[in-house]
């Protein structure tokens, strides 16, 4: 697993390369909970690359969306794939986050 | 024993009535001699055979009762032999020199007096012999080879050869026997270059043992010199200077106590480096057996600093020992704290702590020199591997290069042994906490084992069967039922995130939801919303569980259920003759913890026909991979429902699984798997 990190402006683009399990979930937790993310209010999490995410993973997105929600930061996943969409949507989450084919439409929304 | 005993009282019975017939046989010749006629003896051959009887009685007597040798108390036998055989010199001096004085005195020559006296000498010198003898050939076979066992049989046996040459009155100086008897004496040599006992005396013991052994060569002397007086002499009738086999006995006696002697004499300066060497051995095997002893950490760098300073000889040393990432001065050796700290300080700034570090002249330095400490050399012998430092052990010398090469090295021994050790400690304590966390394991997995349900209602109108494994130990999968009422029933599935104790403790909370809120009999979107509300204020922020809860109304031949997160329903259709899965909105528990969870539950209801199944499972079923990376998927499990639909649910369960197991291959489960199988049938139970 391979978490890059850009910031652009004020929006901060995570790219996930790899398999997100419970191993890897610890070092996105500890790129999340950077309180320089706190400084932005646009997260776009680019999930192209990303071919699998197990529960624990999926839990560390969940722990910090309430604190997203709270602090008005937007939190987007785009570019993501087929069955990687389908574990989000089991769970429901597709409800809960906002999941965009790509980049440019998250940047929309982002903007909105 | 028995035996041992007969023979050793008949051999110290024969001793003396030979002993005692000799006497008389002499006594009896000289009374005859000084009445008249030549000085000759009435029966030279009985007389022989008699001192041969002797003799032998006395050696073989010896023999029986030499102990095996016990132990290395060289110095026990030194003392031994001197205590109840050199005596007998000292004796036999003192005797004749009352026959002296007695003679001088009364201002008479009574040469029956002197021959008892002679004769009672010659039985003071033959135990003498024999128990110098027997004591000396346990010494010289002291770590014998085979080789040296046999040479030593046939000297015994030569040995023993030469009393025939007494018996048989053959003169033993002739020309024919001296090369043999020459022979005999190089044999002697040869043996007395066995003194391997000599090595294992500590300096202490040898100086004793020198002091012993001119004791007992002293007592050689007297004997020699004693019998070598009468020689030939006019005013004895006898000579045992005749007897060869006393003449090898003595000059094998005399030689091995000079050559022990000698030797003792000479090991003496080496013998404190022996010394050292084999309690370096020996501590080195203290260290390493430390834990097989089971002592304690403490206890090995007690060992290791005794051991290193009485190795180098150090006049001053201290030793720090890590405890907790802080060196603390466990040890201390005529040095005070203020000193530790002014090197400490010098050493911080040479920064040359924590390295290895010699130093032979101290005095060169400026700054130990400004130190004025009282000692020339200095060596730092840090106690550490790649990864982590155990301690540092500091030896201190007052003279200059006081640690040499070979020193230092014993030194290194040392230091790697104590960490070898203290690892090795460490390693025993980890492998013991471990082995308590694996039982602790196994009573969780027995305790989870107990809370999922075995046996399902037995029922005409559906047949149900079920598979779980988990992963590790203890795994986050369940399923449960409750009968509700006499027609309804609830199945529960679940699966909370992550795996271990944490998730098997979530496991059995949601069991106890389950069990609690449907004793109230709620639909279950009502339970989800409850459940959730419960979970909420419990599971960690980074766990949730996906349930799904089914109500099954076999009256109404029909279900109702809710998901929550949980993986899509497989149904099959026994009308349509189609298999799909549910696909309704549920959020997983514990994901939203307010209110507003309710806006995220659905609730579904299906009426079911005969022959219908229906597959629950856990994500470890779909999400299972195969050895090249692929998921098995849904596609396939609704294939193979497809293929089996009609058959009964427990073989529905074991194509599924089978399937799986084909797929993922053998040792492939990295995920709990679960999966229920519910065929519903057609017959009503009797109402």
């Amino acid at each position: 697993m391979k978490i890059t990190r850009e910031t652009k402006d004020n929006t901060i683009i995570i790219t996930l390369d790899g398999e997100l399990d419970a191993s890897s979930s610890v070092a996105l937790d500890e790129e999340l909970s950077d309180p320089e993310i706190m400084a932005h209010n646009k997260i776009l999490v680019n999930c192209e690359n990303l071919n699998y995410i197990s529960s624990a993973g999926l839990g560390v997105f969940i722990s910090h969306l309430q604190r997203f929600e709270d602090a008005q930061i937007k939190l987007i996943f785009f570019n993501m794939q087929d069955k990687v969409r389908n574990v989000f949507e089991i769970l429901g989450l597709d409800l809960l986050m906002t999941i965009v084919s790509n980049y440019e439409e998250a940047m929309t929304i982002a903007d909105e | 024993m028995l035996y041992k005993t007969n023979a050793k009282s008949l051999l110290v019975t024969a001793a003396f009535v030979s002993w005692a017939l000799l006497l008389a046989n002499i006594l009896l010749a000289a009374e005859s001699t000084r009445q008249g006629g030549g000085p000759m003896l009435a029966f030279p051959y009985i007389h022989n055979f008699l001192t041969v009887i002797f003799i032998a009685s006395v050696f073989l007597y010896q023999r029986l009762s030499a102990e095996n040798l016990k132990g290395i108390d060289f110095i026990g036998y030194l003392w031994n032999l001197f205590s109840k055989a050199g005596i007998a010199a000292y004796l036999s001096v003192a005797l004749f020199l009352a026959y002296r004085l007695t003679t001088d005195y009364a201002n008479l020559t009574s040469t029956l007096l002197l021959h008892i006296v002679y004769h009672v000498n010659f039985g003071l010198l033959v135990l003498f012999l024999a128990k110098a003898f027997y004591i000396w050939r346990q010494l010289l076979l002291y770590h014998k080879n085979k080789f040296l066992q046999i040479a030593w049989d046939w000297f015994e046996l030569l040995l023993g050869a030469t009393l025939l040459l007494t018996l048989f009155n053959f003169n033993y100086t002739s020309y024919v026997f001296l090369p043999l008897l020459a022979l005999l004496v190089f044999y002697i040599l040869f043996l007395c270059t066995n003194l391997k006992w000599v090595a294992y005396l500590t300096f202490n013991k040898k100086s004793r043992s020198l002091v012993l052994l001119g004791a007992i060569l002293l007592s050689c002397y007297i004997f020699a010199r004693f019998f070598w007086q009468f020689t030939d002499s006019k005013e004895i009738l006898v000579d045992y200077t005749d007897v060869g086999f006393l003449l090898l006995a003595m000059l094998f006696v005399g030689l091995y106590t000079l050559a022990a002697f000698l030797v003792s004499l000479f090991s003496l300066p080496t013998s404190s480096v022996f010394e050292q060497k084999s309690e370096d051995l020996l501590n080195f095997q203290r260290l390493s057996q430390s834990i097989q002893q089971g002592q304690s950490e403490a206890q090995v760098y007690d060992t290791l600093f005794e051991s290193t300073v009485k190795a180098s000889d150090a006049s001053a040393a201290w030793l720090e020992v890590s405890k907790n990432n802080n060196m603390q001065t466990s040890h201390l050796l005529n040095i005070t704290h203020e000193q530790i700290k002014a090197i400490s300080h010098l050493l911080q700034a040479y920064k040359l702590h924590n390295i290895d570090y010699i130093n032979n002249n101290l005095d060169r330095n400026p700054g130990f020199k400004e130190l004025s400490l009282p000692w020339k050399s200095f060596i730092i012998l840090p106690i550490k591997t790649s990864t982590r430092t155990f301690g540092i052990l500091y030896l201190l010398k007052d003279i200059e290069n006081g640690f040499d090469r070979e020193t230092i090295n014993v030194l290194r021994t040392f230091t790697n042994q104590t960490i070898l050790t203290t690892e090795n400690l460490r390693l025993v304590a980890e492998s013991l906490q471990n082995e308590r966390y694996k039982e602790e394991l196994k009573i969780a997995s027995q305790v989870q084992d107990s809370l999922i349900p075995k046996t399902f209602p037995v029922d005409s109108w559906f047949e149900i069967s079920t598979h779980a494994m988990a992963a590790k130990e203890v795994g986050g999968d369940f399923y449960d039922f409750l009968q509700l009422s006499e027609s309804r029933i609830a199945i529960i599935i679940g699966d909370v995130s992550g795996k271990g104790i944490s998730a098997a403790f979530h496991m059995a909370q949601m069991k106890g939801i389950f069990h609690g809120l449907m004793q109230q009999d709620m639909p279950p979107s009502e339970f989800m919303k409850q459940a959730n509300s419960a979970l909420s204020r419990c599971l960690e922020k980074t766990s949730f569980i996906t349930s799904a809860l089914y109500i099954i109304d076999y009256r109404m031949k029909g279900f109702m259920f809710a998901r929550a997160g949980h993986c899509h329903t497989l149904y099959y259709n026994a009308m349509m003759d189609d298999a799909f899965y549910f696909q309704t909105d549920g959020l997983g528990l514990g994901i939203i913890r307010d209110k507003s969870y309710s806006n995220h539950i659905r609730e579904m209801y299906y009426d079911y026909n005969p022959d219908d199944v229906m597959v629950i499972y856990t994500d470890g079923i779909i999400e299972a991979r195969s050895p090249e990376n692929e998921e098995y998927g849904e596609d396939r499990l609704q294939y193979m429902l497809k293929q089996t639909y009609h058959l009964e649910a427990d073989d529905i369960k074991h194509a599924i699984i089978n399937d799986l197991l084909d797929f993922t291959g053998p040792d492939n489960l990295y995920d709990d798997q679960t999966l229920l199988v519910i065929k519903f049938k057609d017959s009503q139970p009797n109402i």
